[in-house]
């Protein structure tokens, strides 16, 4: 027997959807839900393991150390499941690690790229090692966190670094006509020791208004008309509630660090000039041997593919792949088109390597 | 009535053609804006703004933090430099720690493995020979940041 129709009045319908929508602007999504345990922490920076779900013989012999930003939560990587990145890997037996940065207080305002390369880096693989059983690995760099990836692979390439991933990578800073980030914090305008005396860290507000300023009519206007649009979808809702958890969870950026990503990195550019020092020791992209995954998003307007590119002629990898994705910044990690191109991607490059 | 379904299935929304106008006028003012703020105008005036929010707090910032030093003073209760100090102690002793933790990790594996070679000495396994190559995915819907 056929069911009869639900007839809802418009005023009902009206009530529904601002009630929706005050709870997706009000509260926060459950976010990060994958089993992990915590095997190291060192001040505000943690190692998670996350939960094996296959059997030893048939998980990946090589773990996978994921680093994201140091300004952002890395649990965009473990968004919610059957939309996580982390779960997928899990599942595909990977020995699944991540390094957690943590929130810098006022007593880390002087951290720099030295302290997160070769103090925090090192001792989270040592442990991983440990933990792990195993004395190679591969490292997911994201972001900034390709960054750090990158300078840890230049300055300890025989620590056992099998494999290098590094997703939307802003490595080369040369191109300042197309940097949009790279004319806002010109010598001219932006005076970083004035910001830095004043906040120590760099605020998270600042930086989300800087990324945010870069679209700044999808991201104030459009992306809250795209939710009003779709409040009657709950799927969407739930992917908006998600993501917005994650876009207003902001962390500041240790003083130390942003320094150096400004004067070294966007004025100078003196990773790729092979300039920048860390701890007296020249960051030489030549000594990078491991195998190398570098993902462009084709649609990043905060990495665009210019700042990506040119690692790919400098490192030593002789297996070496440069993958083009259509999507954004995060989108490509973490958008409804991820499970299908940028996962699948990273695990087949990445299987093969990991035995 | 309006939940009677139209010949498509779908619901009659007096709204979609506004919202055909709004989002084509949206597209319009998001070119114009990306255009602003990639411009060296928006550059020099967002950096003014700030320099001078920066010089304005300035005095009110140390003048904020000065009483608040003294207070804290009065009270026998430590400044944030205080804490600042002995959270960096606290780093360093558990660097000391980590360091311990890792002698630890050690003597354990070479227990458990007489003869084992220093982590350090493993030797790297062979890796496979590949040219460099490029890739270009199926096209998937932009992501959202």
């Amino acid at each position: 027997m056929a069911e009869a129709p639900v007839v809802t009045d418009p005023f009902t319908e009206a009530a529904n959807r601002l009630k929706t929508l005050n709870k997706v602007m009000t509260t926060k999504a459950a976010i990060a839900q994958t089993p992990k345990e915590l095997v190291w922490t060192l001040n505000k920076a943690k190692l998670y393991r996350y939960t094996p779900v296959l059997p030893k013989e048939k998980r990946h012999p090589v773990p996978l150390l994921l680093v994201f930003a140091l300004m952002n939560r890395p649990y965009i990587l473990d968004l919610r499941p059957g939309h996580s990145f982390v779960e997928y890997m899990v599942n595909k037996g990977y020995d699944l690690y991540l390094l957690d940065w943590g929130v810098p207080g006022p007593e880390d305002k002087n951290l720099k790229f030295d302290d997160y390369t070769l103090e925090y880096m090192p001792r989270a693989v040592r442990k991983l090692k440990a933990v792990s059983g195993s004395e190679e690995f591969s490292l997911l760099g994201w972001c900034i966190g390709a960054i750090l990836t990158t300078i840890y692979a230049a300055l300890r390439g025989d620590d056992g670094l099998r494999n290098l991933i590094l997703l939307t990578a802003p490595l080369d800073f040369s191109n300042k006509q197309g940097l949009t980030f790279a004319r806002w914090v010109d010598e001219r305008y932006f005076d970083i020791d004035k910001v830095l005396g004043a906040f120590g860290n760099m605020p998270g507000e600042m930086i989300d208004y800087g990324a945010k300023a870069l679209k700044p009519v999808e991201n104030y206007v459009g992306n809250y008309v795209k939710l009003w649009d779709n409040l009657d979808d709950p799927r969407m809702v739930e992917a908006w509630h998600a993501m917005n958890t994650w876009v207003t969870d902001n962390v500041p950026l240790a003083g130390g660090a942003f320094r150096q990503l400004i004067v070294d990195l966007y004025r100078n550019d003196k990773l790729m000039r092979g300039e920048l020092i860390i701890r007296g020791q020249r960051v030489d992209l030549s000594r990078i041997h491991a195998n190398l995954l570098t993902v462009i998003a084709e649609g990043d307007h905060i990495t665009p593919s210019c700042q990506s590119e040119p690692i790919m002629s400098k490192v030593s990898s002789r297996d070496r792949e440069l993958f083009r994705i259509n999507g954004g910044h995060i989108g490509i990690m973490a958008g409804s088109g991820a499970a299908k191109h940028t996962w699948p991607h990273i695990d087949g490059w990445l299987a093969p390597r990991s035995r | 009535m309006g939940d009677e379904p139209t010949q498509n299935g779908k619901r009659f929304d007096p709204m979609e053609p506004w919202r055909g106008v709004r989002d084509v006028y949206m597209d319009a003012w998001a070119k114009t804006m990306v255009d602003m703020v990639n411009s060296e105008a928006y550059a020099q005036a967002s950096g003014a703004m700030l320099d001078t929010y920066l010089t304005v707090s300035s005095p009110f910032r140390e003048a904020i933090e000065k009483a608040m030093l003294k207070t804290l003073e009065q009270l026998a209760m430590p400044s944030r430099a205080d804490i600042v100090s002995i959270a960096e102690r606290m780093t360093n002793i558990e660097m000391r720690l980590d360091d311990m933790d890792d002698k630890l990790d050690n003597i354990q594996r070479l227990i458990a493995q007489p003869g084992a070679p220093p982590r350090k000495e493993l030797a790297r396994a062979p890796r496979q020979k590949k040219a460099v190559t490029t890739k270009q995915a199926e096209p998937t819907k932009r992501g959202k940041k």
